[in-house]
């Protein structure tokens, strides 16, 4: 049964918690609100296989040859196993439609996500379940990296560390620092960066706050640092930047690490610089639906518990280049020939940003960083 | 055998070099400057999809099929295009009827509130796709009436779209069309279902035609309305695009724009060729 722990220690189910919520809410002149409701019920996961009865499970993630990956190594199986169909959507964004759609109706009963749409969908609503809700309903998770479950939404189950990419055969000296990136030797727009809705872009700005303010939340020091960096060839994707720094237009760009491994292991002259300052981290996290039906969020819990399987982990590392958050998943040779290990030291210090702030601010970062991008 | 041109043919030939020779050479500057601006993207697009590196670039590394071979042999992109064609196809057919029957009724009758119809009917031209997706999406949501997420809802905002450019094309046939050959028919015994099926849709026919043919065009190329109303396990081709350029950045969506390209010229074709689109406008109406 999901319980939620309470103050005094004991744990209540929370059925019984909204019976209470509800009858305070009667008693205090407000209309009960769906207690009889199927979302109501408890739900549960203990890593069995069970008969969904043909159910849809619909799932909002990525699409183009992730979608074909996780089709072909996890839905599949997934479907024959519980007896299950699965509506995949990759019609991104969905932010809009969980809002349009309102908390009691969610689009998705799962969905893949970044960190800041995840957030602001979150506030937006009551739209997913909470972290302790998850960890209790999902076996894998108890392998996982503390992390995983920082953000307090919904689980990460893999992730990359950001870092530069930086010419092998041009950089000279080669970046050794996050300040690097300002050297003389990068000037004349051989610098590269995203645009200020791509996430590395937000990534890249508070952590340049933490390293030239000393708080992520220096936004001075951010906008001063923003400054100093330009003229800077500005991208949408990190597809795009892969091209720019392999034809030579950058010679030093913002991106995560996996992205330069495979570049790396396709012989472009290019290597990593992984930030060390401050660790922030590119997250794949997953959030299941409050709201979704019982059967449906009991799938959900158990499709989110075998992505985190560690021999799936592991085939997804080796294809993405992305570290696996399931301790026990083995590092496949591409990422280990990188020096990447999946040890409690490795994930030490590795950071979430506190998005809640950098929402609340966003429109002023936007705003300045556009203005300095196109001076 | 070399072909005596007959002297209809010199006469045809005579002023054909006349009105050449009337356009005003600015014009005709601004003409191939035009066909320059449209064809130059056309051309990056083949060249970029042919690109045997590893990214969307252009110009191109080296010349190569490898990409154009992916498409074909990727099962999503294929199912991503079959689909964008197959739901083009049925939004071009219900915009053709509908918008028709539209213009129609805008065309021959007059009443109260006329133009302000004909000003709704065109609204979707005005409006950002974004801005009609998402409210479409929002309907169908709010409504519960089961159109969110469905072939149907997406059918219907492709439609909502795509009829004001039939409504454009039919309105402007019917208004070169001499409704007394109609009423000629009429007087000779024909009932009014016969006169305009015998009489009004042969001679509105190229109207018709390039409004259907712009109904799929524009229905294939939809990204705004499908972002918000596409279905699961169905993405049409430009969502399947802007997918690849999102997560790889592979030159496969060059590629699938060059079959987007074939497709779109290959139907215009056929269209010309069914019906002539020298005579839509006016310029022969016979």
């Amino acid at each position: 049964m999901s319980n939620i722990p309470t103050d005094t220690g004991k744990n209540i189910s929370r059925r019984n918690l909204l019976k209470r919520g509800a009858a305070a809410g009667f008693g205090a002149g407000l209309p009960l609100f769906n207690i009889n409701h199927a979302w109501s019920q408890d739900v549960y996961y203990d890593g069995q296989v069970f008969d969904a009865g043909g159910a849809t499970l619909n799932v909002g993630e990525w699409g183009g040859f992730w979608q074909e990956f996780v089709t072909a190594n996890l839905l599949d199986q997934f479907q024959k196993d519980f007896n299950c169909k699965i509506s995949y959507d990759s019609s991104w964004p969905w932010f809009p439609k969980f809002v349009a759609g309102g908390v009691e109706k969610p689009v998705y009963d799962i969905a893949n996500w970044n960190l800041p749409d995840m957030f602001k969908t979150a506030r937006a609503g009551d739209f997913f379940l909470k972290k302790d809700e998850l960890i209790s309903n999902i076996p894998n998770a108890k392998d996982c990296w503390d992390f995983a479950f920082e953000n307090g939404i919904g689980v990460t189950w893999g992730y990359g560390q950001y870092a530069y990419a930086y010419r092998t055969d041009i950089a000279n000296p080669a970046p050794t620092d996050f300040k690097s990136f300002w050297q003389d030797q990068y000037g004349g727009g051989k610098r590269g960066t995203y645009i200020t809705s791509n996430t590395l872009q937000m990534e890249f700005f508070m952590t340049a706050s933490h390293v030239f303010g000393g708080d992520t939340k220096n936004i001075d020091a951010g906008y001063e640092a923003m400054r100093a960096a330009v003229p800077m060839k500005i991208s949408d994707f990190t597809g795009n930047m892969q091209t720019l720094i392999e034809r030579g237009e950058v010679n030093i760009c913002v991106q995560w690490e996996g992205e330069i491994y495979n570049q790396v292991d396709k012989g472009v002259p290019v290597a990593a610089m992984v930030w060390q300052e401050l660790k922030p981290i590119l997250t794949q996290t997953k959030t299941i639906s409050r709201y979704s039906e019982p059967l449906q969020k009991r799938l959900a819990l158990a499709l989110l518990d075998r992505t985190l399987d560690p021999a799936y982990a592991q085939k997804f590392a080796e294809t993405f280049y992305m570290r696996p958050t399931n301790g026990k998943a083995v590092i496949p040779p591409n990422l280990a020939s990188k020096g990447v290990v999946n040890t409690a030291d490795a994930t030490n210090g590795l950071v979430t940003m506190d998005w809640n702030w950098y929402l609340d601010n966003e429109d002023d970062i936007v705003e300045t960083v556009n203005g300095i991008f196109s001076a | 055998m070399a072909k005596v041109a007959t002297s209809a043919e010199l006469r045809v030939a005579s002023q054909r070099r006349w009105s050449e020779r009337a356009i005003p050479i600015s014009i005709q500057i601004g003409a191939w400057v035009s066909f320059v601006i449209l064809l130059l993207p056309v051309a990056v697009v083949v060249l970029a999809g042919l690109n045997s590196g590893d990214y969307l670039t252009f110009p191109p590394e080296g010349l190569s099929l490898r990409w154009v071979i992916a498409f074909l042999t990727s099962p999503a992109w294929m199912g991503a295009y079959g689909f964008s064609m197959a739901l083009a196809l049925v939004t071009m057919v219900i915009s053709t009827v509908l918008g028709t029957a539209a213009a129609i009724v805008l065309s021959r009758y007059r009443f109260r509130g006329r133009d302000m119809l004909r000003a709704y009917f065109l609204s979707p031209l005005i409006l950002p796709g974004v801005v009609l997706g998402l409210a479409l999406y929002v309907f169908y949501v709010v409504t519960d009436i089961g159109l969110a997420k469905s072939m149907t809802g997406l059918v219907i905002g492709h439609v909502l779209v795509t009829c004001p450019y039939v409504i454009g094309t039919v309105s402007a046939a019917l208004v070169a069309f001499d409704v007394s050959l109609e009423e000629a028919a009429r007087s000779l015994g024909a009932s009014p279902w016969t006169a305009f099926r015998r009489i009004t849709v042969p001679n509105i026919s190229a109207g018709v035609a390039a409004g259907a043919t712009f109904a799929f065009i524009v229905s294939f190329g939809q990204f705004d309305v499908s972002l918000f109303l596409s279905t699961p396990n169905l993405t049409p081709l430009p969502i399947a695009l802007y997918v690849s350029l999102r997560y790889t950045f592979e030159p496969t969506a060059a590629a699938a724009g060059i079959f987007a390209i074939i497709l779109v010229v290959v139907s215009m074709l056929i269209t010309s060729r069914l019906v002539s689109l020298r005579k839509f406008g006016g310029i022969k109406f016979s």
